[in-house]
Parts: C-alpha cells; sequence; structure tokens
C-alpha cells in the first residue's frame, strides 16, 4: 500500500538483538540490584517536606543520625523539598524527627506522608503479586481464547513476556521505586501490548484467508506494513496524552507515566518486531522439520478465522489479486 | 439526508445533553420550575485530590471481638467531631481486627492521629508518699516504674478511679497553674472521691494517661462535689484541650496502634489537582493537533467526537459518584489518546475500502462494520486489566481502573455512534471529497500511481 517496502520481516534479527539489548542488561540489573521497592512493599516511612530554609542532605542526615536512622534514603528536590525514606517510625519517633527538623530548619510543612507497617507491607506486597499473576493469567487464557491457533497464541504471549521484562527493566536500571501503583503500571501496559498484537494478528489471518498462496514470511511483512500506521498513529497519540502527564503532571504521577510510556512503546514495538518474526521462525522450523511446505502451513489457515477476517463478502474474491500485482511489481 | 440519519443524529444530541447536564448541571430543578446555574464540575475528589489522612488502625489484642471494634468506631467518630473534620468515615473490618478512618482535607494530621489512636485510658493511683515525675512510665504489667531518667522502681499500680469515673471534662487556663483540664466526676464517684480525699490527707494521688504520668499532686484536702483538676504537664492550651476531648469520649476498649498512614497535604493536594488539569489539556491539544494534521477533516470530525467523550467520561464519573483520584485522572488522560485508535482503526479500514475503488458511502459502511470487532477485541484486554485493578487495588489504584473502564466503553460508544453519525452528516454535503481525500493520507505514492 502506501508504506515504504521495508522488509523488516527480512531484517527480523536486528530485531530480536535491540530487544535483546534492553532486556539483557535489565535481567542482570533485575538480579544483581533487584527492584528499588517502595514502602508499600517494604514497609517504612516515606515523608515529603518542604523546610523553610536551605539545607543539604548532610545536614539532614545529622539529624537523623541522633534517633538512629543514618541509614535512610535522604534527597533533595526542588525549592527546598525534601523526602526521606526510613524504616517504620512510631507516631512518637516521626513527632520527634519532624521537630528535631523543626529545630533546625525551621517551619516543616508536610506535603505528603507514607507510613506502612511491616504486617501491611507484607499484605500489600502479595496483593500486588496476586494482581499481576490473575491479571497476567486472564490476558492468556483470553489469548488463547482470541487466536485458538497456538502459535499466534504463544507468539503473543512471549510478546507480553518481552514487554514485561522490558517494563521491568526499565525500572530496575532507571531505579525507580516500585509500589502498588506499578501493578497498574504493569496491567495497563500487558492490556495495550495484547491490544496491538490482536490488531496486528488480525490483519495476518485476514491476509491468510485471502491469499493463502503468497509465502509466509512475505505475507506477514505485508500485513505489518498494512497495519503499521494505525498501530504507530494509536501509540504516537496515547504517548502524547501520556508523555503531556509524565512532564506537566507533577513528580507524584510521574514514575507511573513513565511506566506507562515505556511500555506503549515496548507494546507497540513487540508486536512488530518480537510477537510476529517469531510466528515467521516458528513457521520456517516447522517448514524445515517436515518434508511438505503445505501441510505446514494448514494449521495456520485453519482455526476458523475471526468474523472480521471474511467482512466484505464478495469483494474479497477480487481483491487480493489487485494487490497482489501491485506489491509484486 | 435520509430520516435514519436524522434519527440518530437526534439521538446522538440527545445523548450529549443530557450528559451535559448530568455532568455539569446547568440547569436545576427545583420543584417543576427549572433556573440556570453555571455549570461546574460535581465530582468527588479522592483524598490524594484533596488533601487529608487516610488511617488504618489495628486492635492490639488478637481477641478483640466485633463489640469492642464498634466501641472502638463510636468513641473514634466523637473524638473526630472535636477535629472538625468535614464527612470523615470510618470503617471496620472485623475479620482483620483494623479500622479505617479516612479524614479529608485535614490540616494537622499530626494531631488527629494522637486524637484518634490514643487509648487514653485515665487512672488515678494511689502512690503512697512517693511523688512520681511527668513521663515516668508503669510497665504493662503495672509492677514498676520507669522514670524519665533511666532508672526503674518497684511500684505497684493501685488504681483507685479511672476515665470512666468521669462525667465531663473541659480545658481552662488558670491563673497559677497555666493550661489545666477541670473534671467532675460522677454522682456515685463523686461521693467514693470524696471519702478517699478525705482520708489520705497528705498521700500523692498521681495522674495516669495510657501509663504514663501525667502530674502527681499531693491531696491537701478533702474534695467534696467529684471536682478537680489536672494540671502541669501541658505545655500550651491545645493539649489540655486534646486531653478534655480525650477524656470526654472515654478510653478506647481495645488499645489500638497506627498500621497504615497516608496523608497527603492540602498544599499537595492542590498542586495535584492543578498540575494534572494542566496535563489534561495538554494531551488533549496535542492528540487533537495530530489527528486534525494527520487525518485533516475526519479527524477534525473524531475531535469533535473526542469532545463529546470527554462529556460522556464526566456524566459517567458523577452518574455513578465516582471517585476522581490522581492516578484516575491520569487513566482519563490515557484513555483520551488510547480513545482515538477506535478512531484510527475506522479512518485506516475506510481508506483501504476506498482505494479498492470502492465509493465514499460503501467504504464508510465496511469500514465501520470491519473496525467494529477489532476494536470491541482489542479494548477486551484493557477491560481486563482494568477489572483486576478494581478488584485487588485500594484507592487511589482503583480510581485508575474506574476511569479506564469508563474511558474505554465510552470511546467505544462515541467512535461508533458520535463519530459515525459525523462522517455520515458530511459525507451529504459538499465537504464529501474531502472526506475521499482519507485515502490519500500518510503517503501519496500510491494514490498517485
Amino acid at each position: 500500500m502506501q508504506q515504504p517496502s521495508w522488509d523488516i520481516i527480512g531484517n527480523r534479527k536486528w530485531g530480536y538483538l535491540f530487544s535483546l539489548l534492553v532486556i539483557i542488561p535489565g535481567i542482570i540489573a533485575l538480579a544483581v540490584n533487584g527492584l528499588n521497592l517502595g514502602v508499600d512493599f517494604t514497609g517504612g516511612t516515606f515523608l515529603d517536606l518542604r523546610l523553610e530554609k536551605d539545607f543539604t542532605t548532610g545536614q539532614v542526615r545529622q539529624v537523623l543520625d541522633a534517633f538512629g536512622l543514618g541509614r535512610s534514603i535522604v534527597q533533595k528536590g526542588a525549592g527546598h523539598e525534601l523526602s526521606i525514606r526510613t524504616r517504620f517510625l512510631s507516631e512518637e519517633e516521626r513527632v520527634k524527627v519532624l521537630q528535631a527538623l523543626r529545630g533546625k530548619f525551621g517551619e516543616v510543612t508536610v506535603l505528603r506522608a507514607d507510613e506502612v507497617g511491616p504486617r501491611i507491607g507484607r499484605e500489600l506486597r502479595t496483593i500486588a503479586i496476586l494482581g499481576v499473576v490473575i491479571g497476567l493469567l486472564l490476558q492468556v487464557v483470553y489469548i488463547s481464547y482470541r487466536f485458538k491457533s497456538v502459535r499466534f497464541a504463544v507468539a503473543a504471549d512471549l510478546a507480553l513476556l518481552h514487554d514485561i521484562l522490558v517494563v521491568l527493566a526499565a525500572f530496575s536500571l532507571s531505579r525507580k521505586e516500585v509500589n502498588s501503583s506499578f501493578v497498574a503500571v504493569l496491567l495497563t501496559v500487558v492490556g495495550y501490548s495484547i491490544n496491538d498484537t490482536i490488531v496486528l494478528f488480525d490483519r495476518i489471518r485476514e491476509n491468510l484467508s485471502l491469499r493463502a498462496r503468497e509465502p509466509f514470511d512475505r505475507l506477514v511483512n505485508r500485513s505489518i506494513l498494512e497495519a503499521l500506521v494505525r498501530s504507530l498513529n494509536t501509540s504516537i497519540t496515547t504517548i502524547l496524552a501520556i508523555g503531556a502527564v509524565y512532564f506537566f503532571g507533577g513528580p507524584t504521577i510521574r514514575d507511573f507515566a513513565f511506566g506507562i510510556m515505556v511500555g506503549i512503546a515496548t507494546g507497540t514495538y513487540s508486536s512488530i518486531f518480537t510477537a510476529s518474526p517469531i510466528l515467521v521462525d516458528w513457521h520456517l522450523w516447522s517448514l524445515r522439520q517436515k518434508a511438505q511446505p503445505a501441510e505446514a502451513r494448514l494449521p495456520l489457515v485453519e482455526p476458523s478465522p475471526v468474523p472480521a477476517a471474511s467482512p466484505s463478502g464478495g469483494a474479497g474474491t477480487t481483491r487480493p489479486q489487485r494487490k497482489h500485482k501491485k506489491r509484486r511489481k | 439526508m435520509t430520516s435514519r440519519l436524522w434519527l440518530r443524529l437526534t439521538f446522538v444530541v440527545a445523548i450529549v445533553l443530557l450528559a451535559f447536564q448530568v455532568a455539569l448541571r446547568p440547569i436545576r430543578f427545583e420543584g417543576l420550575i427549572p433556573t440556570f446555574q453555571p455549570p461546574r464540575v460535581y465530582l468527588n475528589l479522592g483524598l490524594d485530590l484533596k488533601g487529608g489522612s487516610r488511617l488504618v488502625f489495628r486492635a492490639l489484642r488478637e481477641d478483640a471481638s466485633v463489640e469492642d471494634l464498634q466501641g472502638v468506631k463510636r468513641i473514634i467518630e466523637q473524638r473526630i467531631d472535636q477535629l472538625g473534620v468535614v464527612e470523615p468515615t470510618i470503617e471496620i473490618l472485623s475479620r482483620q481486627k483494623r479500622i479505617v478512618v479516612e479524614l479529608p482535607g485535614i490540616q494537622d494530621p499530626q494531631r488527629a492521629i494522637s486524637l484518634i489512636g490514643k487509648t487514653a485510658l485515665l487512672e488515678f493511683v494511689d502512690t503512697g508518699t512517693t511523688q512520681l515525675p511527668p513521663g515516668a512510665k508503669w510497665s504493662a504489667d503495672g509492677k514498676k516504674v520507669t522514670l524519665p531518667g533511666g532508672q526503674s522502681i518497684a511500684l505497684p499500680k493501685n488504681v483507685k478511679f479511672t476515665g470512666a469515673d468521669l462525667q465531663s471534662a473541659q480545658a481552662a487556663i488558670s491563673d497559677i497553674e497555666g493550661p489545666v483540664v477541670n473534671f467532675q466526676m460522677k454522682g456515685e464517684a463523686a461521693k467514693r472521691f470524696e471519702d478517699y480525699t478525705r482520708e489520705n490527707i497528705g498521700r500523692y494521688l498521681t495522674i495516669v494517661l495510657d501509663n504514663e504520668v501525667i502530674s502527681s499532686p499531693v491531696i491537701r484536702s478533702t474534695i467534696t462535689g467529684g471536682r478537680g483538676q489536672i494540671s502541669g504537664g501541658f505545655t500550651n492550651l491545645q493539649e489540655a484541650r486534646d486531653l478534655a476531648v480525650l477524656l470526654r469520649s472515654g478510653a478506647l476498649p481495645v488499645p489500638m496502634e497506627v498500621e497504615e498512614n497516608r496523608t497527603i497535604g492540602p498544599l499537595l493536594g492542590r498542586d495535584s489537582i492543578e498540575r494534572s488539569l494542566k496535563a489534561a489539556y495538554i494531551a488533549t491539544i496535542l492528540v487533537i493537533v495530530f489527528m486534525l494534521l494527520y487525518y485533516q477533516l475526519p479527524g477534525f470530525l473524531a475531535s469533535l467526537a473526542l469532545g463529546v467523550y470527554i462529556v460522556l467520561i464526566l456524566a459517567a464519573l458523577t452518574g455513578l459518584n465516582a471517585t476522581l483520584t490522581l492516578p484516575g485522572i491520569a487513566g482519563i488522560i490515557l484513555s483520551v489518546g488510547m480513545a482515538v485508535d477506535a478512531n484510527v482503526i475506522i479512518f485506516e479500514k475506510i481508506k483501504e475500502e476506498l482505494r479498492l475503488g470502492k465509493t465514499l458511502y460503501t467504504a464508510i459502511e465496511t469500514g465501520w462494520r470491519r473496525a467494529l470487532v477489532t476494536i470491541v477485541d482489542s479494548n477486551a484486554t484493557t477491560l481486563i486489566a482494568a477489572a483486576v485493578l478494581l478488584w485487588l487495588g485500594s484507592g487511589p489504584i482503583r480510581g485508575f481502573a474506574v476511569t479506564l473502564t469508563i474511558g474505554v466503553v465510552a470511546s467505544m460508544f462515541t467512535a461508533f455512534t458520535v463519530t459515525r453519525v459525523f462522517v455520515d452528516l458530511v459525507a451529504g454535503t459538499r465537504l464529501a471529497p474531502r472526506l475521499e481525500a482519507i485515502a490519500a493520507t500518510g503517503g501519496r505514492a500510491r494514490a498517485a500511481a
């Protein structure tokens, strides 16, 4: 069609390579550093304060040291803002810490305080893991139901895994805090990623039913190019929207927007450069396994196509040839 | 224009007007006479936007009964009353032995925590000839006292009266003592108090709150009428007032501890609203600009539909009495970006049909039909994600799931009714060729060929 005739499938090893370039350092970072779990999951106290006077983190640490809290994470933000992350403080302890800070730096305004007891921290962690596991299971079930074909389903699942790893890698490498809202990030990203894969795979199946004779890798490449505009346009509008949240929505929501942005980018990427190439490689692999190529292709066509695959009735018979010739020129 | 199109147009206009009324209430009905009022948003804001505290208290005794927790709730209600919080909510989670308190818009969460969470067990202890300094603490078993200096002495806690014997308590300023709390004992207790003070002149009657000594006065004379005064230990009137509140509401039947405290100061809440509104405007403008640049006239129609979409979301949130949180706003903004997706899918299908040489009407008809399944299916995955979050998430995250769900449903609705009507309308006018121009978007090479 209108798109340049990029050979995405022919160059798929670059797609795999790029994915690995992100995922492998990510896995290493995950293994070495793990995730930077926030107080939601570890239990503890997070204080976001605004002080009256200028200060250094060293001075704050001195104050904390007096309470045996010298190992707290102290960060200085814009406009005399101070954030402290430390163990779960009893009410008395917190009052004393705030008093000590007032004594040294003048008036202290509490912008935000998150205090999570160890028991609640454990509970939130369990709920988060449960949420991710159930969410993923439901998506995998939906994928199996939706595609009915093992290959399409597994390819979509792998793309999903790819996107989860990329988002985890992004949070591990950037040391961004992982808290309860991270579950929302993961599940939203997964939903979006599958959404994108579904639209692309539907196109492949539609073309499969119309052009059974075209080599599979060419057919997938054509499908990608046909679906590319929609895929990119949707990603662009969504990234524009969530990007506005990232840049203008304030620090409270920034990490959340960051995760979704990364996820949408990788969700789009993985449908094109991971899911579809896996489909092609699986096909080529099974071709090599079997003597008869025609048989190997059958299972791909066989699952009864979704209604979208045979949309415009009689038009289907004339359309493929027209397109076919133009493309093959 | 066909009569069916008129019908659909009327339907869309009716929906939009209804949504506008639900969301912004420009017309108020008082009895039968409608009056106009300036439209504004009627949304419940979550604690993260209006500021406030969410506190989770947990009973320190494993055997705390439901009745105990209900008692705690009643007392907490009375204490919160004194804080002047508008619309607090208190919820008992009896299985977890927890009580969740939400205090919207509270200015001084620190004071709230110490006021609500204190057991406030007041005891009058006969310490004989020993005077204890303020801050001295009894051990839990009541056998020894740890002095502020650190050393502990064996001294059994011989309790004579408790907070339950009090009828009332009032803070006041005394010329000599500074801030004090005057109390009045109940009739029967007042009589006992009189007898006791008569027989124990010269001894110390130490006043203890939650095992900590407030003051240790000496009994100078018989006290009649059950009137007494707690003095000393208050640095300001506020502290005396808080103690009076605690004494009036009574002691919690079970000691509670704070397990979770999420406080958003009023400053940050306001800041979040301002910033996220700004982000919402910018996001909407960026999306519209992109659609106009890329799809031109159809993009303009989709942008109009986006306006309808936003009114629909506001109406749904208002109608469902949902609470808007900061992640919830992010969810709306995200759904604005995703809402365009349905339009993009439809436009791309129409484009393909046009390029196959179909007439505009057929292309619109087939485009929408072909897009339906893809759009419904692809949105299902987002709905699955939202359903899990709705089920397991709490507070702000649930707000995100709510807006995302409403957003996805509303986006499908607008794409299939509103955008469709707009496009059909324009297809019947002189502007039709500009709709057909969509076939040329995204690279003109083939169109020219």
